[in-house]
């Protein structure tokens, strides 16, 4: 049952191109000889280092402390040995100070049963304790602990299942193979939070995820929901309105109409950190793309080089390597960029997949306008951005852009739309 | 998003659409008519196509290459510049006519405010209307190459013509209607043109005619002759082709909406009273000079631009 | 001294550049023979305005100034026409209302209360700004009427009635550059051309 869209106008359709990756169970990648992680895989400062050069490390050992709200533990993936502390250049720009692990030694987590922790003796700070210990991220690289604090006391609590991306399965999988578990992070989440429901959205062409999610729900005490594919249906306010059909105020968030949204993803790392004991040391990534011989969803251990995740799936046969999504992941220029929390996929699209073209001016054809999901006027924003206007844009709402991408994708003299609005978002805010 | 020194900013797929690609697809969709206006007028009419196109690129060529150093053909804008205004032309008027309009239309109305997307009013019109007051006892409709004189290759029965590829009214006229219409049924389903003008363009004009047609011939209200006024090749091509150019029209709905009315009333008054023939032209032209004004209506986060 | 001669002419030409004291553009750049009388009236106007003028100004208060220039343009500018429509009246009827509408023009009354210098000085400006608004009158007329009526009339003089007409233009010209329409066009690209060529332009 697909219930109708939350958009009122704007998004637009996109090629799924998810096949064969959504019916390709997950795998687990290849244990790498060498991880590389970044203190900072979250919004907030980087994690303090906690160890030197030539410490032993166990699997799933703290090496970072969270240093701010915004901040969350870095833990180690492999155990080994510190082989090297060094700065380097994350995929979106910022610099970030990362650990250098080589493999060596017993895996401490790995093959070994754990008892399940029974999460509802625990209080609501031990919860919290335990998310911050265990170093949850959430999709938009704010920690768990934080989210869930903060929200004060929603009614609602929303799982985003909705993966509207093209290329990316990883939720999609999730939800096939994990379902329990996913919910019952979504239950541990529900209830630090003391939302009153669970609304599960998932859009309608995701039919295995939706049956299994349904079936399993029934034990939860979750709804579940087809929602109609659209791009960025997942976006938070989006996902909001299609489920609890609440509005959120302009430029506000979904704790203002009394909802909290969570990933799938995320979901299944609370859940592990509670009731598993596991820190954020894995997680599912989508490998697809013309230029990927054998897609994959793998599970790989956090600071797998993208290369060595690409060597798993037939090597790179060429084109343009992205992490993320492909509508707003970021290109590369080097292939030893390590996996971290917040990415879900590995992307290399051909010339024939980006359709990329040359640049011509602005023919006033308005489609970026009828496809911004916020009724913006993103051509019109651009200009004055351009003009250096950073306060008029900011009048004409320059803050409610999510940075979706729906404007770039549709304009036909490919104006660096994105581009732009992003880095004007970033002046504005700084 | 780019971090420094990254090969290529998100987003990165593409609906695949670009601006050669609708220039393109506009002027393939003026062929249907463009093919039947040279049949029924003869090779004079191809003629008059080839020297407007060819005069549109060679104006851009040069001025783009001289002034600016860069080579813009590649966009398509030119050459579908220089067929709209070939388009408009009775095809008896000697051949530095259409030189000129497209000449025009290209230097002054587009090159001269800044290119591509920054002209304010419709570089075919503009070029079209320069010609037509500088030489306006050449562009009346005179002895027209056609069958009758073995111009063409196609006989039809008498009409009233323009003289130009569109057939002006009359039999000739309303079929160059049809296959201008059709032409742009493609255009509407891609949506490469916005449907909102041509239907308040076309309601608003037929509305005019029905209502105040009867007047200027003193028969009263209501009595306008609805189907002879539609069935103009000179209306269908500045409702469908000439009034929808993104750059000179209104980007919202509500704004695109009341620019087609605006069009379709001031064709009417200037046809009627006027006693033009190429009032939807004018009356495109006008409404051209309209667009930022109408860009403020609707959306709350409109036009403020 | 000088600089203000040629300041005026090519830097700060009021009419192109300024785009000041247009009305004539319009009505009188129609024949080369009128923009040229024209000028000639302005200059003369200019010139005389501005030494008389001056002259009275250090006399007078200075909310006297401008309606002084007035007196003293609308004097030399009647006579200027009656002076024409005695020795040339067919160019007089040519210029018509435009010679004694001089008076107001704002070129000449801009000029008020910019007396009080040397009088070298006041009068190689004024001269300066004279030239100016003729040869960009002249342009103009030059152009419109090339190529909007394919001829170039001069002063009649003995057996020459005054009208040179250009073989291939004269046949079918554009009419729209000898309308209205065709003189803020060829203004527009003029003063382009003349900001484009100002000696000391920044950048392109």
């Amino acid at each position: 049952m697909s219930s109708p869209s939350s958009f009122f106008g704007g998004g637009v359709r996109l090629p799924e191109r998810k096949s064969p990756t959504a019916s390709l169970p997950i795998r687990k990648a290849c244990i790498p000889a060498e991880a590389l992680l970044p203190l900072r895989q979250h919004a907030g400062e980087p994690a303090r280092c906690l160890v030197r050069v030539g410490d032993t490390v166990a699997e799933g050992m703290p090496i970072g402390r969270a240093a701010g709200p915004l901040s969350a533990d870095v833990h180690a993936s492999i155990p080994g040995v510190v082989k090297e502390l060094r700065e380097i250049r994350l995929p979106d720009g910022e610099l970030s100070p990362a650990v250098v692990i080589a493999l060596e030694g017993e895996f401490a987590r790995t093959g070994r049963a754990r008892t399940p922790v029974d999460w509802r003796t625990l209080s609501r700070g031990e919860l919290l304790a335990k998310l911050e210990a265990g170093g949850v991220v959430g999709l938009d690289g704010v920690p768990a602990a934080t989210r869930l604090r903060v929200s004060g006391r929603p009614e609602v609590l929303v799982v985003n299942g909705a993966e509207s991306e093209p290329y990316l399965t990883c939720d999609e999988r999730l939800m096939v193979e994990k379902a329990a578990e996913v919910l019952s992070g979504a239950a541990i989440a529900a209830a630090i939070l003391g939302a009153g429901s669970v609304e599960v959205g998932i859009e309608a062409n995701k039919p295995d995820a939706l049956r299994v999610m349904a079936g399993a729900a029934a034990g939860f005490g979750c709804r579940v929901t087809a929602l109609r594919p659209r791009y960025p249906q997942g976006e938070e306010q989006l996902m909001v309105r299609a489920l609890t059909g609440r509005r959120v105020p302009r430029g506000g968030r979904p704790e203002d109409a009394g909802a909290v949204v969570l990933n799938v993803a995320t979901l299944l790392a609370i859940h592990e950190a509670v009731v598993l004991d596991l820190p954020h040391i894995e997680r599912v990534v989508t490998v697809a793309g013309e230029g990927v011989p054998l897609p994959a969803n793998l599970k790989a251990r956090l600071g797998t080089p993208v290369a060595a995740l690409l060597e798993e799936c037939g090597g790179l046969a060429g084109g343009r390597v992205i992490v993320g999504g492909a509508m707003r992941g970021f290109a590369l220029d080097g292939l030893d960029t390590p996996l971290t929390k917040g990415m879900a996929g590995v992307l290399a699209l051909s010339r024939r997949e980006t359709r990329a073209a040359g640049r011509t001016a602005c023919i006033g054809c308005g489609r970026c306008i009828a496809a911004c999901p916020w009724e913006l006027r993103p051509v019109e924003l651009y200009k004055w951005l351009e003009h250096g206007e950073l306060a008029e844009a900011r009048s004409r709402g320059l803050g409610e852009c999510t940075e979706c991408g729906c404007c770039s994708y549709v304009c036909p003299a490919r104006i660096p739309l994105l581009e732009g609005l992003a880095s004007g978002r970033r002046r504005g805010a700084a | 998003m780019t971090a420094p020194g990254s090969p290529a900013p998100a987003p990165h797929l593409h609906a695949g659409t670009t601006t050669r690609g609708l220039m393109l697809s506009v002027a393939a969709c003026l062929l249907p008519a463009g093919t039947w206006g040279v049949l029924v007028l003869g090779p004079r009419a191809l003629a008059v196509l080839a020297v407007a196109v060819g005069a549109g690129l060679l104006t851009e060529l040069l001025i783009a290459g001289l002034a600016w150093k860069s080579f813009t053909l590649a966009d398509g804008s030119a050459l579908l510049t220089g067929l709209l205004a070939g388009f408009t032309l009775p095809v008896s008027v000697p051949l530095f006519i259409p030189a000129v309009a497209a000449a025009f239309a290209v230097a002054v109305v587009k090159m001269t405010f800044g290119g591509l997307g920054r002209n304010w009013m419709n570089p075919a019109l503009g070029g079209r209307l320069f010609v037509t007051f500088s030489w306006p006892a050449l562009l009346a409709a005179g002895a027209l190459p056609g069958p009758a004189s073995g111009g063409g290759w196609v006989r039809v029965p008498p009409w009233q013509p323009d003289g130009s590829l569109l057939g002006g009214s009359g039999t000739l006229g309303a079929v160059s209607t049809l296959l201008l219409v059709l032409g742009s049924v493609y255009l509407l389903a891609r949506r490469i043109v916005a449907w909102e003008i041509p239907l308040t363009f076309a309601a608003g004009y037929a509305l005019t005619v029905w209502a105040l047609a009867g007047l200027p011939a003193g028969g009263g209200l209501f009595r306008g002759d609805v189907p002879a006024a539609l069935a103009s090749g000179g209306f269908a091509l500045a409702a469908f082709y000439m009034a929808t150019d993104p750059v000179t029209s209104p980007q919202g709905r509500a704004g695109r909406l009341a620019f087609g009315a605006g069009c379709g009333l001031l064709s009417f008054l200037l046809r009627a009273y006027g006693g033009r023939p190429e009032g939807p032209f004018l009356a495109v032209a006008l409404m051209n000079m309209f667009v930022p004004l109408l860009n403020r209506l609707g959306s709350p986060m409109a036009g403020k631009g | 001294m000088s600089g203000d001669f040629s300041r005026s002419l090519w830097r700060d030409n009021p009419f192109l550049i300024y785009l000041v004291g247009l009305c004539p553009a319009l009505a009188v750049s129609t024949r080369l023979v009128n923009a040229l009388l024209l000028g000639a009236a302005m200059l003369f106007a200019l010139l005389g305005t501005g030494i008389v003028g001056g002259a009275l100004e250090r006399f007078l208060p200075p909310r006297w100034h401008l309606p002084v220039r007035l007196l003293v343009a609308s004097a030399l500018v009647t006579a200027c026409d009656r002076f024409l429509s005695v020795f040339a009246p067919a160019l007089h009827a040519g210029l018509g209302i435009y010679l004694p509408l001089l008076a107001v023009n704002c070129l000449l009354l801009g000029s008020a209360g910019r007396g009080g210098r040397p009088f070298g000085e006041t009068a190689l400006e004024a001269l300066g700004m004279g030239a100016a608004f003729t040869v960009g009158l002249t342009l103009l007329a030059l152009l419109r009427e090339l190529l909007g009526a394919g001829t170039i009339t001069l002063f009649p003089m003995g057996s020459f009635r005054g009208v040179l007409r250009i073989p291939g233009l004269a046949g079918q010209p554009a009419r729209l550059l000898a309308a209205a329409p065709g003189a803020l066009l060829a203004l527009g690209y003029l003063s382009a051309l003349g900001r484009w060529a100002r000696p000391g332009r920044k950048g392109s």
